[in-house]
């Protein structure tokens, strides 16, 4: 009997065991090798040659191409940072307002925040690159309404990548809204019972129970807005290509450029290697912290 | 300390407190839906109203000539029939994948499982970048770039397919498929005609997430087309109108070809979004 079950889990797993294997795991090995040689993505694999560790000091060197990445490094993780601000504490508010039973048409309002993450990005990229026009854009318009002045939003070097993040969180928010909540539902009623018993009050409730109750909840959200972060790619190709004066410049439309477009497959992968690391780096740190604190 | 005095308000005006979550609650709702929702009304203005200052809000006379220029830019029948292939196509190669490992994950026992099922998906924290280089130049090799096979047969499966499968299959009997197996059914037809119809569920939720991602996807076709508009997915296609979003006059056309390309996914969001909040939701929890 377990025999036969043997063969069946070959046959079961086959498919997609090539395909990610093919598609995913081969390309992610070939990345790592292809950061140590000299190659052009328009040649063979086979006309790749060994450079050692000259892809890594070009792109952490004092030239244009160490500068542009460099720049892109550091543009993805302030993109980065200010997402998980923006989005986690907005996700855990909206979870709750959602999460209560007080006032009627939580389920509705989760119904609007998720729908925004069904949009594709193309729509997302027109409709805001028009909101965010600073004449006739209708932002700036209500801004004027309550006597603030015009923003530059994308056209100016300071205010580009936070427009960004913002379209962005727009688009993700009802997502981790609903991650949030799932994690609410974890929290047994009881708690919040005994702690009304004990005299608590909303606020004391939401920093001693729902908070610390949350932090699973928060760890996992925080690792999805990275990774997420780290992949944003459609606003800054189809509004403002890195710019102005390569504010918006991001890892993977930078990586992009150089590896497919300028076809320095060499260097492009030595960025996507050093992409990753720093992913695995951060995310192993965070939950260190996490455990940590888990321990105090 | 403020939350002291607020909660001491809130037991003296239990009403004020709902007025206040109500109104916040509107607020965010308003907020969350003004994109979507200036996007369509732009749709339906005549570029005379586009360009009115002060702008008018909501169309005096809503017209659909601007979803008629869209036509005359981008070819939207083709490129929405391209997404229509991609998507679909992709869904049911990741079903039927995802089905499979996860019920060999959920009810085989086998050597090196654990770690498999660990590789596996560890894929899922991949950003796709990271292989986008080394894939692109793979899928010339073997012949499928610059066509819809491109786009597809790297997709054919995923982890977080597998990963939920394996979650729900889990908590499908072993009795029932003991039965089953009793009875002689082979492996394939107890996993399609007994285990697919108890997970019913969360197999609409893959196939909803399935299609809605690869609908939108944008990264992967736009690399491995090269520039072959006849394949154009719609969310590529439409990016022609950008270069129309300068000025006014022409708001109307692009918020049109904006509203098209969103229509689909939020369609299907709006008919089965109980299945893709469960399974969120469910992912969440179980992992």
């Amino acid at each position: 009997m377990i025999q036969r079950y043997r063969a069946s889990a070959g046959i079961m797993l086959t498919p997609a065991v090539t395909l990610i294997g093919i598609f995913i795991l081969l390309p992610m090995l070939l990345t790592v090798w292809l950061s140590f040689q000299d190659w052009s993505t328009q040649t063979p694999f086979s006309s790749a040659r060994f450079i050692g560790f000259d892809n890594f000091r070009e792109i952490f060197g004092a030239s244009s191409v160490g500068r542009d990445f460099k720049g892109a490094l550091t543009n993805t993780a302030i993109y980065t940072a200010f997402s998980i601000i923006l989005i986690l504490p907005l996700s855990v508010a909206f979870g709750l307002m959602v999460y209560q039973h007080d006032v009627a048409g939580g389920t509705a309002l989760r119904t609007v925040l998720f729908s925004t993450y069904m949009v594709p990005m193309i729509a997302v990229a027109l409709v805001w690159s028009k909101l965010y026009s600073p004449s006739e854009g209708p932002l700036n318009q209500m801004l004027g309404l309550i006597g603030i002045g015009p923003q530059p939003f994308l056209s100016s070097p300071r205010s580009a990548l936070v427009s960004i993040v913002l379209l962005n969180a727009w688009q993700q928010v009802g997502y981790f809204t609903v991650l949030a909540i799932a994690g609410l539902t974890q929290i047994p009623g009881s708690l919040y019972e005994a702690a009304k018993l004990d005299g608590a009050n909303r606020f004391e409730q939401f920093r001693f129970i729902t908070l610390p109750l949350m932090r699973r909840t928060l760890l996992f959200s925080a690792v999805i807005a990275i990774i997420n972060a780290v992949q944003v790619f459609e606003p800054v190709a189809l509004i403002t290509q890195g710019g102005p004066v390569g504010s918006t410049n991001v890892l993977t439309y930078h990586i992009r450029r150089v590896g497919i477009e300028r076809a320095q497959g060499g260097l492009g992968s030595a960025m996507a290697v050093t992409l990753m690391l720093s992913l695995i780096v951060v995310v192993c740190a965070l939950f260190a912290l996490a455990n940590r604190k888990d321990q105090e | 300390m403020s939350g002291g005095s607020s909660s001491r308000l809130s037991r003296k005006h239990p009403s004020g407190r709902k007025a206040v979550l109500a109104t916040l609650m509107l607020l965010v709702a308003v907020a969350s839906a003004f994109p979507l929702v200036w996007m369509v009304l732009s749709s339906l203005k005549t570029p005379a109203e586009s360009m009115q200052v002060p702008p008018v809000w909501i169309p005096h006379t809503p017209s659909l000539d601007a979803y008629e220029k869209v036509s005359g830019v981008v070819n939207v029948g083709r490129s929405m029939w391209n997404s229509l292939v991609i998507a679909s196509i992709t869904t049911a190669g990741i079903l039927v994948t995802s089905m499979m490992a996860g019920y060999a994950f959920a009810k085989y026992r086998f050597p090196a499982k654990s770690l498999l099922f660990s590789l596996l998906i560890a894929t899922m924290f991949l950003p796709p970048i990271v292989t986008l280089i080394p894939l692109y130049r793979l899928v010339g090799s073997i012949g499928l770039n610059a066509s819809l096979a491109g786009i597809i047969v790297p997709n054919l499966a995923n982890a977080f397919g597998i990963f939920l499968m394996r979650q729900f299959i889990a908590g499908v009997p072993d009795d029932l498929i003991d039965a089953a197996r009793m009875d002689g059914a082979s492996e394939l037809l107890i996993l399609f005609k007994i285990v697919a119809p108890s997970v019913a569920p969360a197999i609409a939720a893959l196939a909803l997430f399935a299609f809605v991602y690869h609908w939108n996807s944008y990264l992967w076709p736009l690399t491995v087309l090269q520039g072959n508009a006849d394949a154009y997915p719609i969310v590529i296609s439409l990016s022609r109108l950008l270069s129309y979003n300068r000025g006014a006059v022409n708001t109307g056309l692009v918020m049109a070809g904006a509203t098209l390309a969103v229509l689909p996914p939020l369609i299907l969001f709006v008919l089965l979004q109980r299945f893709f909040v469960d399974s969120i939701v469910g992912s969440a929890i179980k992992g």
